[in-house]
């Protein structure tokens, strides 16, 4: 039961994927929006996986790098489609179909611009139920599909096509994607339908077009539940140790510690590394990775960084709980706490 | 051991401590890992190391655990958590947290140590505490600092016999759990000097046993103290006395005042010519010099502790000599002043040859004090070195803040009842007074103060009232200077024995109502009885001694009749039959004892 992603869709489409998103800035989110509104015209066609012929060859796609580089370098606009391209030249097959690695803001929208350029249809779900800082963390990784082959292509026109060990992905792609400034679109987790169709948290992208709908509640964008952790106002926003120095990361470890404003008036403290991945509250865990947590803003209702986090800010915490697959033995640790260098 | 006892005065010292730290310790366990506290007994000093400690969450998580566990305390490296969050966290679930510096394993070691064997960390703190208090110098205020610097989360305090704070942190509000410690303090005659009060809500067995030991350890030096307090102030006193008499013999200075009275020059200028807004100011630089003058002449003496007595004085007392000047009117009265000053010239004049070697060899009177004496030389026959006597002695009284010319007022403060300490007396006299002298005068305490009688008067009602035994006083009437001193002191003194205890009484508003208010009726009742008994024995219903003390009061025969009613004449036969019975009403002597007498037996 395929549906289309015409202008209107796209728009619910990004409001809904900035709801639980995290790293987002306002003037990138809108460049992408702007851009794949240039590109679809009257649509994209959207599918479940298993609608698909299980034989037909996928890609992911996704945007790797910083989206502030991404505001200040601007796009071709030839970048999904030369990194699918590339990686079609790689392997001898042509793509049938995109998905996308995570849904957050400007990412849900980027397979929108590859399947436009390609004329093929976006695939329902996404490789996350949440987004993680590394390329490898995703269902597909544990659903034992590999990341490689990988092709990135930059905004200068510059394309590299990435074969390494599939542990080995980040610690390559890192320096390309600073090489090409900063930014680039990377087609990877090549794979059939069939395949997708088991390792993909299905559906996600229809609940993200669904929770863009005005006064939608925010759980909707949550396929696997959300609750609040605690009202508060941000006391400290502190350096952190304690994460593993071995463990290589985009950011360096803080930790923000929130008053609860009623209740018990817990101390709440979030130790980030990236993003956020262990919540106490008077000492005592009550959140951890791989569930997303997240500040939301109790003035505008958006997320607010691990970055822009500062004493004073009234923030509500909420925990995005991750799809099954992530409390797994093997997703745990893959996307677990250890993961993030904290060993509970 | 509690965990504060640890930090504050045990192998912990040093460390920062955030909450309580009333659980007592009783065992150590080094955490590496949260799982570990599952197994962590109460009362237990979690020690934490490696992960256990790596973050300030891993210290929070810690803390919380201790807190599920009852664990006395969590010991963190310093570092690995901002110590503010830690703090808040700690105060939250009422769990300490102590921030140690050196390497935990350590501290592991010393703490397990002292909790294993509080005994040996307590001797270990009396040992330190004796070996302070032993240190040099003993002073109540070194004491008391020692004390509450060693004993851990304990208050002490020195109070006085009557219960007044002398020294020390006041023992903050007792709880439910608190307790106390009392050690009465004697000096070396077995006289009690106060006591030490000493207080504190730890809940640890057996510490109040040791803060009473430590308290034990404190009796000698205080007693030592005050001893040497003691004698300093006698000798304080005792110099200060001998000061103020060879002042009352000096002669006064010249009316024209030369080059040769240093100090007094600027405050002539002060007092005469200068509109009152300009003297507060120039007050300011006229102590500059004298107290330089003082210091410098003074230094030139050979006995230190005379200087040492000077500074002080000047140190605590400037205010007072400001005030004494530039509040008096009647130091801005020309005439007054000059009158005085002629008068104590003529009186200096007499009293030169005889009264000043008489005043030069009061100090030495004193003899085997070791009171400065001056310097020993025929002041009477060298007008060089008699000037230089008494520019010393001027000196030295400026320096001590008293006032030593314009117009001053003296006061006599009596003990009326208990047994008044000297030492305190005086004490407590210069206290409430200001800079004045304070000399012994029969049974009390007198002195002069440059105030005027109205202030002299309010600050003698706060001594009197100040003292812990029954104290009246007088006040003079203000005289032009130092040479008519003795005057006003003769009227404080009477003044002072018409007041009562606890009252003031004004020599310049005493008339003869006050005096004969003050006559002792009881006291003499007895021998007026013995006196008049010839003619008690005659007198039947009262009438001679009414008609006596008519005639005495009234100072005749006719008037005596006037305020009886009766005739002339009957008034002449009742003399007549009173010069019978014994009494020679011609002689003054008998007049006055018979008044007196019949004052005091009349209603």
């Amino acid at each position: 039961m395929s549906r289309l992603i015409g202008p209107a869709e796209l728009d619910l489409l990004a409001a809904g994927a900035r709801l639980l998103a995290t790293g987002a800035s306002e003037s990138s989110s809108a460049l992408v929006r702007d851009w794949a509104a240039s590109v679809i015209g009257a649509g994209v066609e959207l599918v479940a996986a298993g609608e698909l012929d299980p034989g037909t060859w996928c890609a992911a796609v996704t945007l790797v790098g910083s989206t502030t580089a991404l505001s200040e370098q601007l796009p071709r606009g030839d970048e999904p489609a030369r990194a699918v391209r590339a990686l079609e030249g790689r392997l001898g097959r042509r793509a049938g179909a995109v998905v996308a690695l995570n849904l957050a803001a400007e990412n849900a929208l980027m397979p929108l611009v590859a399947a436009a350029a390609l004329d093929v249809p976006v695939v329902d779900g996404d490789g996350t139920g949440r987004v993680f800082p590394l390329v490898e963390q995703s269902t597909y990784t544990l659903g034992g599909v590999s990341a490689v082959p990988l092709a990135i292509a930059g905004a200068s026109g510059e394309l590299a096509v990435l074969e390494t060990a599939p542990d080995r992905v980040e610690e390559l792609l890192r320096p390309v994607v600073l090489a090409m400034g900063g930014w680039g679109v990377a087609a990877c987790y090549p794979m059939e339908a069939g395949e997708l169709a088991r390792v993909l948290v299905p559906g996600t992208v229809s609940r993200l077009l669904e929770a863009g709908e005005k006064g939608a509640p925010r759980e909707v964008a949550a396929p696997f539940g959300v609750r609040t952790l605690c009202r508060g106002r941000i006391l400290a926003v502190e350096g952190s140790s304690g994460h593993g120095g071995e463990l290589a990361m985009p950011s360096l470890p803080s930790s923000i510690v929130v008053q609860e404003l009623e209740g018990l008036r817990r101390l709440v403290r979030l130790e980030a590394h990236n993003e956020i991945v262990l919540a106490l509250a008077d000492g005592a865990v009550v959140a951890r990775a791989p569930d997303q947590i997240c500040m939301i803003a109790c003035g505008d209702g958006l997320v607010v960084d691990v970055d822009k986090a500062e004493p004073g800010l009234e923030v509500e915490v909420m925990t995005v709980t991750a799809a099954p697959v992530w409390h797994t033995e093997a997703g745990l640790a893959l996307g677990g706490l250890r993961a993030f260098g904290i060993r509970l | 051991m509690t965990v504060a006892e640890l930090v504050e005065g045990g192998p912990l010292a040093g460390a920062r401590m955030y909450g309580a730290g009333r659980d007592p310790v009783r065992q150590v366990r080094i955490v590496d890992e949260l799982a570990v506290f599952g197994t962590v007994a109460p009362h237990t000093a979690v020690v934490l190391i490696g992960a256990a400690a790596a973050g300030g969450w891993a210290v929070e998580m810690a803390v919380r655990r201790a807190w599920e566990q009852a664990a006395a305390c969590v010991i963190a490296p310093s570092g690995g958590l901002d110590e503010g969050s830690g703090e808040a966290l700690a105060e939250r679930l009422g769990v300490t947290l102590v921030f140690v510096d050196e390497d935990p394993l350590v501290t592991a070691v010393h703490v397990a140590s002292a909790a294993s064997r509080p005994e040996a960390a307590r001797t270990q703190l009396v040992a330190r505490c004796a070996t302070r208090l032993a240190g040099d110098r003993p002073s109540v205020r070194r004491v008391l600092g020692v004390l509450n610097a060693e004993l851990p989360g304990t208050s002490v305090a020195f109070l006085d016999p009557y219960g007044d704070h002398l020294a020390g942190r006041r023992a903050t509000g007792r709880g439910r759990d608190g307790w106390t410690v009392e050690v009465d303090v004697a000096d070396a005659d077995g006289a009690t000097l106060g006591k030490l009060v000493a207080g504190g809500s730890s809940r640890s067995p057996g510490w109040p046993a040791v803060v009473r030991t430590v308290l034990e350890l404190a009796l000698a030096p205080l007693a030592a103290w005050a001893a040497t307090e003691r004698l300093r102030a006698w000798q304080d006193f005792t110099v200060q006395e001998a000061l103020a008499e060879r002042l009352l013999t000096l002669p006064p200075e010249p009316a024209h005042h030369g080059p040769v009275s240093r100090q007094a020059a600027p405050h002539q200028v002060a007092s005469r010519q200068v509109p009152p807004h300009e003297v507060a100011r120039q007050e300011a630089a006229r102590e500059e010099v004298a107290r330089e003058v003082a210091a410098r002449e003074v230094a030139a003496r050979e006995v230190a502790a005379r200087e040492e007595v000077a500074r002080e004085e000047v140190a605590v007392r400037e205010p007072g000599i400001r005030e004494g000047v530039s509040h008096d009117p009647a130091s801005h009265d020309p005439g007054s002043h000059d009158l005085a000053s002629h008068e104590a010239a003529s009186h200096g004049a007499a009293s030169r040859e005889a009264g000043l070697p008489r005043g030069a060899g009061l100090p030495g009177r004193r003899g085997g004090t070791s009171s400065p004496t001056p310097r020993e030389e025929p002041s009477g026959a060298e007008e060089g070195a008699y000037e230089q006597v008494t520019d010393e002695v001027r000196a030295a009284a400026a320096a001590l803040g008293w006032a030593v010319r314009g117009p001053l007022t003296a006061y006599l403060v009596r003990p009326a009842g208990g047994r008044p300490d000297a030492v305190r007396a005086r004490a407590l006299i210069a206290a409430a007074l200001g800079p004045v002298p304070v000399v012994r005068r029969g049974e009390g305490w007198a002195g002069w103060s440059g105030v005027s009688p109205d202030e002299l008067a309010v600050r003698l009602r706060r001594c009197v009232e100040s003292t812990p035994w029954p104290c009246a006083a007088g006040a003079g009437a203000p005289v032009g200077g130092l040479g008519a001193a003795e005057e006003s002191l003769l009227g404080a003194e009477a003044a002072a024995f018409v007041a009562g205890p606890g009252t003031v009484a004004r020599a310049d508003r005493m008339g003869p109502a006050e005096l004969l208010g003050a006559i002792p009726a009881d006291a003499l009742r007895a021998p007026a009885s013995v006196v008049l008994r010839p003619l008690l024995a005659v007198d039947r219903d009262g009438t001679l001694l009414r008609t006596l003390a008519a005639v005495l009061d009234e100072g005749g025969a006719l008037k005596a009749a006037e305020r009886l009613g009766v005739h002339r004449n009957t008034v002449t036969t009742r003399i007549e039959r009173i010069r019978a019975a014994g009494f020679d009403l011609e002689d003054a002597a008998t007049r006055l004892a018979l008044q007196l007498a019949c004052r005091v037996l009349l209603p």
